[in-house]
């Protein structure tokens, strides 16, 4: 709204301008909401460009295309990628929306469920009851049981071992997918607020926890941090790893598990802004 | 309704919950999908207590975009209130600079409230905002429960259940406010700039500057002088059918339109008058600049005329 003011306030003095020269005719992004309209055209179309080059979630690929995504000569990556060689084999993409994390996270979950059914059922009682936790911190059932309905339809659907394509479909539907999405955020916003004693420490800018989850947890494409991994780690008990790769020196990658002590049974990459799955 | 849409659509499921729990109006809000389309409702709200618009039922229609609830609602009221313009389109701002991001799990009853508590905040300029005094206000909440809408067949005498004196205000208002706190709304431009919109801004006392600059140029585009004196009732009665799609691209007309509302504020120190131009006030003003420059002009040569003559005669003398 800021920014809006001083871009009326520009507008006018434009005016002021124009008027002098001639009052007629059109006066272009002359005023804040055709500015603001095209805002939104622009993030509109950078979405779709984004959407037309990645699937919510590829299929999964050599790790070698990761060499192939940095220069020969930016040895910085290409150690790091080489240390990753040593315990990955394999990468799955996930599409840079900002949903990026839970859309990883929640593939690579029921993924690994697959092959397990004491652990899906387990999981499934743990999904089971998130909703009644949920509602009982005050969220409104009727809008949240869409979105856990969706989660619940996905772990049954599990629970009939399909094959891998039938779950890499449903994760590419973005109504099934963006649904899941929005449950896992409802998921981490629920937990982070029930620990609010705790995690309030680590919250920056003097906001409360509420404030965080309403601002960066339960919106749809806000990017995830330490915070939120662990926070959905213990809300739904289970444990991350994720390798980090950035710039920084030392020419290998940091892992960090979540919650600590865990064993770890996801494995994702965290490129700045963007978490991919790997696999052994 | 049920067979006209898909019902594996998310949106459709969502909000056929959503209509089936507000399906009674309470004493603070009521809002129901039109019968023949789910994706416009008409809502009420009443205006809070201990503010300005006390005593004041105000009505309004919510479009819902095709990706609901991935995708926020857009609210525009239709009755005069003095705190939002009437028939523009407000929603959830995508600025930067505030947090202020729908939640998919918000829904329609969120998104009243939220209107509820954002009424007694302040406008600060923010477009579209108004920012009329309390008497006017005032005087608008009164008038407001005169208002029938024709689409939804709603009276807002009868709208909302009675107030109470047992009921608990209190929570609803705080509800209200702590929302109002978190989202921050902000006008968009209408799709459609239509007649029935300017009309019901009409019902403002004429004396009204800023906001008012805006409507009422509208209504002078749309509309013929004869009709500036319509009732409120007139405009009342004629909802805008806009077509539901959202976001259109202003039509030349329409930016014309905002483009000389705004002008219409730059310039009503200089030119008193050009608000009540029945057209173009744009032009009205180069015709006004014209007009100065000439007569500055024939000043200069006047002075020179003179001037000249004056050293004529010094030269003869």
């Amino acid at each position: 709204m800021r920014s809006c003011r001083r871009r009326k306030q520009i507008s006018i003095a434009k005016m002021a301008e124009e008027q002098q020269e001639s009052s007629q005719g059109e006066v272009e992004g002359g005023n804040c909401l055709a500015y603001d309209e095209a805002i939104i055209a622009q993030q509109d179309r950078i979405q779709q460009e984004i959407a037309n080059s990645s699937p919510l979630v590829s299929d999964r690929q050599d790790l070698a295309v990761l060499q192939r995504e940095y220069a020969e000569e930016d040895t910085v990556y290409q150690l790091k990628i080489k240390d990753l060689h040593k315990q990955y084999s394999y990468i799955r993409k996930t599409r840079p929306d900002g949903n990026c994390f839970y859309r990883a996270f929640g593939f690579a979950h029921l993924e690994s469920l697959l092959d397990d059914s004491k652990e899906l059922q387990k999981f499934k009682a743990v999904a089971t009851k998130s909703k009644q936790d949920l509602v009982n911190e005050g969220f409104t059932e009727f809008t949240i049981e869409d979105f856990h309905n969706t989660f619940m339809d996905l772990i049954e659907l599990c629970e009939k071992q399909p094959s891998l394509q039938e779950l890499l479909n449903s994760f590419n539907d973005q109504n099934v997918s963006d649904y899941v999405v929005v449950y896992l955020r409802l998921l981490t916003s629920g937990y982070l607020q029930r620990e609010y004693g705790f995690f309030q420490h680590f919250i920056e800018g003097g906001r409360s926890v509420k404030e965080f989850c309403q601002q960066e947890v339960e919106p749809m494409s806000k990017e995830s941090d330490h915070i939120h991994i662990i926070a959905l780690a213990q809300a739904l008990n289970v444990s991350i790893l994720v390798e980090y790769m950035d710039r920084g020196e030392g020419g290998t990658v940091n892992h960090h598990v979540f919650p600590e002590g865990g064993d770890p049974r996801i494995f994702l990459l965290y490129r700045p802004g963007h978490y991919d799955i790997l696999y052994k | 309704m049920e067979n006209k849409y898909n019902l594996k659509s998310p949106a459709v499921k969502r909000l056929m919950k959503e209509a089936a729990e507000l399906r009674d109006p309470t004493e603070h809000y009521h809002a129901q999908p039109l019968e023949d389309n789910l994706f416009e409702w008409h809502f009420s709200v009443r205006g809070p207590p201990d503010s300005d618009f006390d005593g004041g039922v105000y009505h309004g229609r919510i479009v819902l975009p095709p990706e609901y609830p991935m995708k926020p609602p857009s609210i525009i009221l239709l009755t005069a209130n003095g705190r939002f313009e009437v028939g523009k389109k407000i929603c959830l701002s995508i600025s930067g600079h505030h947090p202020e991001t729908w939640q998919p799990s918000w829904s329609i009853r969120t998104a009243l409230i939220a209107i509820i508590g954002f009424m007694p905040t302040k406008g600060e300029g923010a477009i579209g905002s108004l920012d009329y005094t309390p008497e006017e206000r005032r005087a608008l909440a009164k008038k407001s429960q005169d208002f029938c809408c024709e689409a939804c067949g709603c009276s807002m005498h009868s709208a909302l259940m009675d107030l109470t004196p047992d009921s608990n205000p209190s929570a609803e208002d705080h509800k209200a406010k702590e929302l109002a706190q978190q989202i921050n709304f902000k006008e968009e431009s209408s799709s459609s700039r239509q007649a029935s919109e300017s009309g019901g801004a009409e019902s403002e006392p004429p004396t009204l500057t800023e906001g008012d600059a805006s409507t009422s140029a509208g209504q002078d585009e749309s509309e013929g002088p004869e009709q500036a004196e319509a009732s409120p009732s007139t405009g009342a009665e004629e909802p805008p059918r806009a077509p539901a799609g959202t976001g259109r691209p202003l039509s030349p007309r329409q930016r014309r339109a905002q483009q000389h509302s705004q002008q219409g504020q730059q310039s009503r120190p200089a030119f008193a008058a050009a608000p009540r131009q029945p057209r173009d006030e744009g032009h009205a003003g180069s015709v006004v600049l014209i007009v100065l420059l000439t007569l500055a002009l024939a000043a200069l040569i006047f002075r020179r005329v003179y001037l000249a003559n004056e050293y004529k005669f010094d030269y003869e003398l």
